[in-house]
């Protein structure tokens, strides 16, 4: 089994060399003449005055969990969907038993409104 | 040494390095990102331990899912380092004792008789299918740990929600259900207006045309 | 196997030259290494051309749809612009802001290649024509889709510009909703072939009826859904408010120019056609032939390579892709976010019921 992910090994690491030549290329390529103004980050025309770093709506937070909850909920259906074949009707049940589960929890996000975006 | 046993001794260096840099880096965003080299090694040593199901979801979820969440919340909350470091001594004694009792923990796990009996892993043959193996126990033998997991996850929803929802009012939302809905009658009426008048009836036209538009 | 050949084609060649003798202990040994790296680079090599001339061919296709002729000054027909455009950013300076976080600034645009690369390992071209014959193909797919995300997050952090950072968020927060639903659909694919392996999803698909047998039929909803998220998910239009010029500038990568821009790009069409390979590969049969099994048609047919038929199914997508966007206007961020999670994810959740229910009666099919 592990001599199949062998050549995925490989291909990581050389899909990151080919990320970091072309970069290396371009700084050794590409002329070096910085001065103030073109360094300075972008701003319609004028001075940038504050970090750019600003905290934001708390709803990006509330997106990012919900998708790991769903990610695990993806993780689990994941083996089930090649065995389904195997474990019968029994498996069949008991995942339709973990999904209402988890539907009760979506329609919940639904009617409280978590998932609109004003 | 096999090749194997190189990679393990990489991984598992990688592994140690992060771990300790995530401690002990000052930009938390670096402690972050030290975090998930930490994991996509120790997903390496899954790997090497022919777990591909579970290499692959700590990948899957941790790194893709998980650490995009601590990515967000490092990346856009100002976190003053050095008031986190105040309490550094105070609660010291605090951490060295759960970190004793972690460790502790794993001996005592790792030196039982079950596992170290099984020490001498198994090799697979190449169709060897790990992810099946976990299926067909997971929703069959293990069913009700699997079921208490749903819950869990439910349970993490509805908290998510209760901790981070604010309803604003001062926004504007539209409703896509009600524009769907909207049946041509009730926007447009169609007025028939003669094209061609004669010279004298034109004031009396446009006073009728001009009542239509105003309803 | 192929790899003795190479290998005894080597050696004869070495011996031609007289230098056999002198390089076999150093190529016997890790020959089954170089051969894999030379494989490696016969899926990379044409995937960064294929990248090249897709920019083409959407200028092209844009023009045409907008009446107009697209590039074609740079050789005959336009077709050396892609190399001059790739010369140009190489010769550009590579402009590093002023306080901005100067590694991570570097390292995005790599962060975003790498995962868009090492998701072909695991692509069938043809039946066998597989770097990597893992049986969790399609997990690691995700996985790797799933790896996307930081670069975007990193480039919009490090850069410390406001517009980056607020492409960046926009970018994040979509990409993750619509991998959702992408992660949906392909449990119904797995539901149908009973296999990660991506080799064995495309068998599973082959029967006498040639493309009746492919899971486009019982799953064409959740074909839709994929790609639709493929879409979204490589930021393209008409979901690319992330990069949405009229009002955040370029998004994520304001601040990037030469090469840092260029693997920024690539990386985006590299995700554009592994979307499109993946949609061939799990429902459109792959390398098959879609007449396979008809009367005559499917004879016709038989001496064309597995390879031609999926590139050629590769291409509809692609061409989908630049139709996209030469048809629709941008979608504002909340219609965006609604059809992810209240429309995508309530439908493939019920698709995988109805598919799961379904293979529990006689009349599953596939």
């Amino acid at each position: 089994m592990l001599e199949n992910y062998f050549p995925v090994l490989l291909f990581i690491g050389i899909a990151l060399v080919m990320g970091v030549v072309p970069l290396v290329l371009g700084m050794l390529v590409g002329p070096h003449r910085p001065d103030e103004k073109k360094l300075s980050p972008y701003e319609c025309g004028f001075e940038a005055f504050e970090d750019a770093r600003m905290k934001f709506d708390v709803r990006f937070y509330l997106v990012a969990i919900l998708f790991i909850l769903f990610d695990l909920e993806i993780a689990f259906l994941f083996p089930w969907a090649i065995v389904l074949k195997e474990i019968g009707t029994f498996g069949f049940v008991s995942m339709m038993i973990f999904l209402a589960i988890l539907v009760v929890g979506f329609v919940y996000e639904w009617m409280k409104g978590a998932l609109e975006w004003e | 040494m096999n090749f194997e046993t190189v990679l393990f001794y990489l991984f598992a260096a990688v592994t140690v390095f992060a771990a300790l840099r995530v401690i002990t880096a000052r930009n938390p965003l670096h402690a972050v990102l030290f975090l998930v080299l930490a994991f996509v090694s120790s997903a390496g040593i899954w790997m090497l331990l022919e777990a591909e199901f579970l290499a692959i979801a700590l990948v899957l979820v941790y790194v893709g899912a998980v650490m995009v969440l601590f990515l967000f919340v490092v990346m856009m909350l100002d976190i003053n380092i050095e008031q986190l470091r105040k309490g550094f001594w105070q609660w010291l004694p605090l951490g060295g004792l759960l970190a004793a009792l972690i460790g502790v923990q794993m001996v005592w796990v790792l030196g039982a008789d079950e596992i170290s009996a099984g020490t001498t892993a198994v090799k697979h043959a190449a169709d060897y299918s790990n992810t099946k193996e976990l299926g067909r126990l997971i929703y069959t033998d293990y069913v009700y740990p699997f079921e208490i997991a749903a819950v869990l996850l439910l349970v993490a929803m509805v908290a998510a929600i209760a901790l981070t929802l604010r309803k604003r009012r001062d926004t504007k939302r539209q409703d896509v259900n009600k524009q769907v809905k909207v049946r041509r009658e009730d926007r447009v009426r169609i007025v028939s207006v003669p094209s061609a008048r004669q010279v004298e009836s034109v004031q009396e036209a446009a006073a009728s045309n001009h009542g239509h538009t105003a309803d | 196997m192929m790899e003795a050949q190479a290998l005894q084609l080597v050696e004869s060649l070495l011996s031609f030259l007289g230098l056999w003798e002198l390089l076999r202990g150093f190529i016997e040994p890790a020959w089954h290494v170089v051969w894999t790296v030379l494989k490696i680079f016969a899926i990379i090599l044409p995937i960064m051309g294929g990248v090249a001339y897709y920019t083409l061919a959407e200028r092209k296709v844009l023009g045409f749809m907008q009446v107009r002729p697209g590039p074609n000054r740079v050789g005959y027909w336009g077709l050396l612009q892609p190399v001059a455009d790739g010369l140009k950013l190489l010769c550009k300076e590579i402009i590093i802001p002023t306080n901005s976080n100067k590694f991570l600034f570097l390292a995005a645009p790599v962060l975003a290649l790498t995962p868009a690369l090492a998701a072909w390992a695991v692509i069938p071209f043809d039946d066998g024509m597989i770097l990597a014959d893992v049986n969790a193909g399609l997990l690691y797919l995700l996985a790797m889709t799933s790896l996307g995300v930081y670069g975007i997050i990193i480039a919009g952090w490090a850069s410390n510009s406001k517009y980056a950072f607020l492409g960046a968020l926009r970018s994040a927060a979509q990409i993750v909703s619509y991998e959702l639903a992408m992660g949906f659909a392909l449990v119904c694919v797995l539901l149908a072939a009973q296999s990660m392996n991506m080799g064995d999803i495309v068998r599973g698909q082959q029967s006498e009826y040639g493309l009746f047998g492919w899971y486009w039929i019982p799953l064409f909803p959740m074909l839709v859904v994929y790609f639709i998220a493929g879409v979204a998910e490589t930021n393209r239009a008409p979901f690319d408010m992330a990069e949405g010029e009229s009002e955040i500038v370029a998004g994520f990568h304001v601040e990037y120019s030469g090469m840092g821009f260029a693997l920024f790009f690539l990386a985006e069409y590299a995700n554009m056609i592994l979307i499109a390979a993946l949609s061939s590969v799990m429902f459109l049969g792959g390398w098959l032939n879609p007449f396979q099994g008809w009367p005559v048609l499917g004879e016709l047919t038989a001496w064309v390579p597995g390879l031609v038929w999926m590139l050629g199914k590769m291409s509809i997508f692609l061409f989908l892709f630049l139709w996209l966007r030469a048809t629709f206007p941008r979608y504002r961020y909340d219609q965006l976010m609604r059809l992810g999670w209240k429309v995508f994810i309530p439908l493939t959740l019920v698709w995988v019921v109805v598919v799961a229910t379904w293979m529990q009666t006689p009349w599953w099919l596939w």
